[in-house]
């Protein structure tokens, strides 16, 4: 009988992970997406789970600067990372919160949280983009209702709104 | 006067005598403030903008278990074995459910409310599939849920479970395509059957006939036929089906993934036998719907609710029972059909015949000729309709159940267009009209009921003809090659609104003891943005300012359900029944009000800007706040009431069932879509370059609401016309693409840009003027990719999706 047919318990490890700034001490299995971690184990739910397999970016969080899908990376490789999830764009009321509500970049919002992050990411590295490099940016997220012209009035706003300070 | 069908007057005339029931023009008594303005700050914004939204995934509770369920590996076949002793054994399992557990053996889905006395005809309809259990050993399509049922400490430990479960299967022959289904060598699925026709046009619904088709064909100077073929699509929505249940001693809790909650509390109550005041249901927000979740008879939505409640009683422990995405990939829309048209019309556009013959899988969503007779003065038609079960899941309303009816106004109309050689758009103007009748009638309708008397069609046609440039633009078919060495072609089409059908809906006004109001109702929130438009309303009909009016609609248990967001029609009843209860609510606090201030009765007061004031002296005001401050409790040793509470509730029903066209309310508004593309005849990809939608939608509640649903409808409507589409293998009828790699829906990248013109003529049936959009565009889109590929290529593509391999069969190159 092998491993896993005995209900072998898949591997643990403990990691550190620095989330929206605040650091956390976690044990993770090793088969543990990050996605699963931040939104089962964290109660960070805005880290949805959508196609579950890399395609919509409604799992989307920034790592090291970089947005990231978390429902394809594995946990237990991030240890001592840092990570920024939508809640922590949120609370730094980082002005694409208000820009997107202003601009109705949601219908069942189920994967704004996922363009959020991604747009952050984009106004991080490119504090001045243009029309094509926000629908660049954000081709990689699918929103089923298809809010997507609303989404690029939003950013340009937000990057517009932070320029100004 | 206009005539009225005997039958259904009685009932129309009574509802609408009662106040139940409204119809005809509706000019507003109130000053608009908030109603119709843009740059209101919609009230679910910042939750979904921050992540902070909960949806039913994301529910957890204390000691929770996670559940799943076995889907069957084969298109048809029956379980001759089934082991669980190995997934028993597994350390994290607390609960297994197997097909033939007495709890769950032999019983049904749904039970008596299944019926159409209890639910709705079309959901009778659902019911095609020859057995429909709870937890059954027979698989009728690949991907049921059947078998055994597991629930454990990880939604890990509960996959292992069924991986571990052991299922011996005898399989049985399938069959995927309808027409090879009617052939009468073909293998009946249904045991006993005779053939394989599940809806037939003897049917209630099947068949449909107005005038005499062959003397319209007759008249006619062309008579065109041609057969097309529409191949299925679905959902999809974002969050993926799940349900969490818990049991309070004999009180059952759920959180359910529903447009219509209160279904799953009566479905459930009947299948446990569990009275319904026992019953709490939560829906928080809903990460799409799309009809998708308002289905009593998925597996998905009762039939997941069951087995989690049961195992939930099983291991005394909270059950979150989830399906992932793959599972998630049935429940086609209901316009699977095979076509057959035959179309007459005299040289000048004037359509004097339209024969129409629908083959549908599994389920018929629509016979596909009403939008003819709610739309057009065409004066003999004929439809009939049938249904024909495969091996596929269950069918059914794809936002919306009018596709059929959309695909077939636009195809017989361009069709006769281009076979004419004529503008379509002249063409749509010649033949608009209602029921067989031309404008002429319509206008009498409006002046008799009010309307201001515009003609809608022509409106939205010389909008969108400036915005998209048509006069300059529109050519004769494969015509226009462009620089870039493509094809260029353009195409339209039409058809009447969504106006304000079928919704019923109750909910309470109340104003708390600090002066705001609430709106107590529940009402699942699927993204059409409706709860700021019901605080809208009631503001301008109460005198608040918006942001004193709030509504928190994620529970069922205080009794209130307003319309669900079902058929484009939850704001044109909700607004009723919100103007109904606001305006009690009103005349009590009023009443209230006139005992506070000195001399004066209530017929002397108002209300403007959340203040109320005497209306021969303005200056005499007082706050609610001042005057309901004893009408709720107060804090001062203990709780206590002084006054009443001032609250009032309403009910209303809007819109009659099972008519076509119903009787005595005419479609007054219009839409028209256009829609623009560059076609590779080297590859056959297809590139839209601008889509151009003008809704006259009566009033824009929300303009921004509005525009939302415009863009939302193209984008899946283009998903629909060239990229969306179920693949089955033909060798062992499994789903291929049953994840969203390879079922591609749009992206932000993939079209060109979408124009949304709104018109606003006052002429919808619903509150202020108003009529529905939330259907209209993504029903209309996808047709349209054929008449406009047609103008690029001047080849008709008769099957969709237009996929690049069905525009290079067209043009003869497939296989070169």
């Amino acid at each position: 009988m092998s491993e896993r047919e005995a209900g072998v318990a898949v591997a643990e490890a403990p990691i550190e992970l620095v989330v929206n700034g605040e650091t956390y001490r976690l044990r993770v299995q090793s088969n543990w997406s990050l996605q699963h971690v931040l939104h089962n184990e964290l109660g960070l739910t805005g880290a949805k789970d959508f196609c579950d397999r890399g395609v919509c970016g409604s799992c989307a969080v920034i790592m090291e600067g970089r947005p990231i899908l978390s429902c394809m990376t594995l946990a237990i490789e991030c240890d001592g990372k840092a990570i920024e999830t939508v809640e922590g764009i949120a609370k730094a009321n980082h002005p694409l919160i208000e820009a997107y509500v202003k601009h109705h970049c949601m219908q069942c919002g189920y994967c704004t949280p996922g363009f959020v992050v991604t747009a952050k990411a984009l106004l991080a590295k490119n504090p001045d983009p243009g029309e094509e490099e926000v629908k660049e940016a954000l081709a990689g997220n699918l929103c089923r209702c298809g809010t997507y012209p609303q989404h690029v009035k939003a950013v340009l706003e937000a990057a517009n709104n932070l320029r100004r300070g | 006067m206009i005539n009225m069908a005997k039958e259904t007057l009685g009932d129309y005339e009574r509802l609408q005598a009662d106040g139940k029931y409204r119809v005809g023009a509706d000019i507003p008594a109130i000053t608009f403030s908030e109603i119709g303005k843009r740059g209101i700050r919609r009230l679910d914004g910042y939750e979904k903008a921050s992540g902070k939204a909960l949806y039913t995934r994301d529910v957890q509770l204390p000691g929770m278990l996670y559940a799943r369920v076995l889907m069957s590996t084969h298109a048809h076949g029956r379980i001759t074995r089934i082991d669980t002793s190995k997934a028993e054994a597994l350390p994290g399992v607390r609960a297994v459910i197997r097909h033939d557990d007495p709890e769950v053996k032999g019983r049904e889905l749904n039970g008596s409310y299944f019926g159409p006395e209890w639910v709705t005809p079309e959901a009778a309809s659902w019911g095609l599939k020859p057995i429909h259990l709870v937890l059954g050993d027979e698989a009728w399509y690949e991907g049921e849920p059947l078998g055994v049922v597991v629930a454990a400490d990880s939604e890990e430990i509960a996959d292992e479970a069924l991986r571990l479960t052991d299922v011996e299967w005898e399989e049985l022959p399938f069959i995927l395509d309808q027409e090879e289904a009617l052939k009468p060598d073909a293998y009946i699925l249904r045991p006993g059957a005779d053939n394989n026709i599940v809806q037939h046009p003897a049917d209630e619904r099947g068949l449909i006939e107005k005038g005499d088709v062959e003397e319209g064909f007759r008249e006619a100077d062309k008579v065109v036929e041609f057969r097309v073929k529409r191949n299925a699509h679905l959902w999809a929505g974002a969050e993926p089906p799940s349900v969490v249940v818990r049991w309070r001693g004999d009180n059952l809790e759920m959180w359910v993934h529903e447009q219509q909650p209160y279904h799953a509390k009566m479905l459930i109550s009947e299948w446990l036998n569990l009275p319904m005041n026992k019953i709490t249901v939560h829906s928080l927000y809903q990460g799409g719907a799309y009809g998708g979740r308002g289905n009593p008879a998925n597996n998905s939505e009762n039939g997941m609710n069951v087995l989690a409640a049961l195992l939930a009683r099983r291991t005394g422990r909270p059950v979150k029972l989830l399906y992932n995405r793959s599972e998630y990939f049935y429940g086609e829309s209901g316009d699977m059909a095979v076509t057959y048209f035959k179309v007459g019309a005299k040289s000048d556009g004037t359509i004097t015949a339209v024969q129409i013959r629908n083959i549908f899988a599994v389920y018929m969503c629509a016979p596909g000729i009403e939008h003819f007779i709610d739309n057009t003065r065409i004066p003999n038609l004929k439809c009939e309709g049938l249904a024909v079960d495969v091996s596929k899941g269950p069918a059914w309303w794809c936002r919306c159940e009018q596709l059929p009816n959309c695909l077939c106004l636009t195809l017989v109309f361009d069709r006769v267009a281009a076979e004419l050689g004529l503008d379509p758009t002249e063409v749509a103007l010649r033949n608009d009209g209602c029921d067989g009748h031309d404008m002429t009638y319509l206008s009498e309708y409006k002046r008799e009921h009010g309307f201001p008397d515009r003609d809608s069609l022509r409106e939205c046609i010389e909008a969108g003809k400036k915005a998209i440039a048509w006069d300059k633009k529109w050519h004769q078919p494969g015509m226009k090659r462009l620089p870039n060495g493509r094809m260029h072609g353009i195409a339209f089409t039409w058809n009447h609104d969504w106006d304000d059908v079928r919704g019923t809906g109750s909910a309470a006004v109340m104003f708390e003891n600090d002066g705001t109001v609430s709106i107590i109702g529940q009402q699942s929130d699927i993204g059409v943005n409706p709860w700021t438009a019901y605080c809208q309303i009631v503001a301008d009909e109460l005198g608040v300012r918006y942001e004193d009016v709030n509504i928190k609609p994620f529970n069922l248990d205080h009794g209130f359900a307003l319309m669900s967001p079902d058929g484009s029609c939850n704001l044109c009843s909700n607004a009723n029944v919100l103007r109904k209860a606001t305006k009690k609510a009103k005349g009590m606090l009023l009443e209230l009000a006139a005992q506070k201030f000195e001399g004066v009765e209530a017929d002397e007061l108002d209300i403007k800007d959340s203040m109320i004031y005497v209306k021969a002296a303005p200056e005499k005001a007082k706050t609610i706040k001042e005057v309901v401050t004893l009408a709720m409790p107060s804090f001062v040793s203990c709780v206590f009431w002084t006054e009443a509470p001032v609250i009032a509730w309403a009910w209303h029903t809007q819109g009659l069932w099972g008519e076509a066209l119903e009787t005595g309310r005419p479609r007054l508004c219009r839409q028209a879509h256009f829609i623009e593309v560059e076609v590779d005849t080297e590859t056959g990809e297809i590139e839209v370059t601008k889509v151009v939608n003008v809704n006259d939608v009566g009033k824009a509640i929300s303009p921004e609401t509005v525009e939302g649903q415009m863009y939302g409808g193209t984008y899946m409507g283009l998903g629909r016309a060239l990229t969306e589409e179920m693949v089955w293998d033909e060798q062992t009828g499994v789903l291929l693409n049953r994840n969203l790699l390879n079922y591609k829906y749009a992206s932000m990248l993939d079209y060109g840009p979408i124009e949304t013109i709104i018109k606003e003529t006052g002429m919808g049936h619903g509150p202020y003027g108003a009529c529905g959009i939330g259907e209209a565009t993504p029903t209309m889109i996808p047709a349209l990719l054929g008449p406009a590929v047609y103008n690029a290529i001047g080849k008709w593509i008769d099957e969709y999706p237009i996929t690049p391999d069905r525009v290079l069969e067209a043009l003869g190159k497939l296989g070169e």
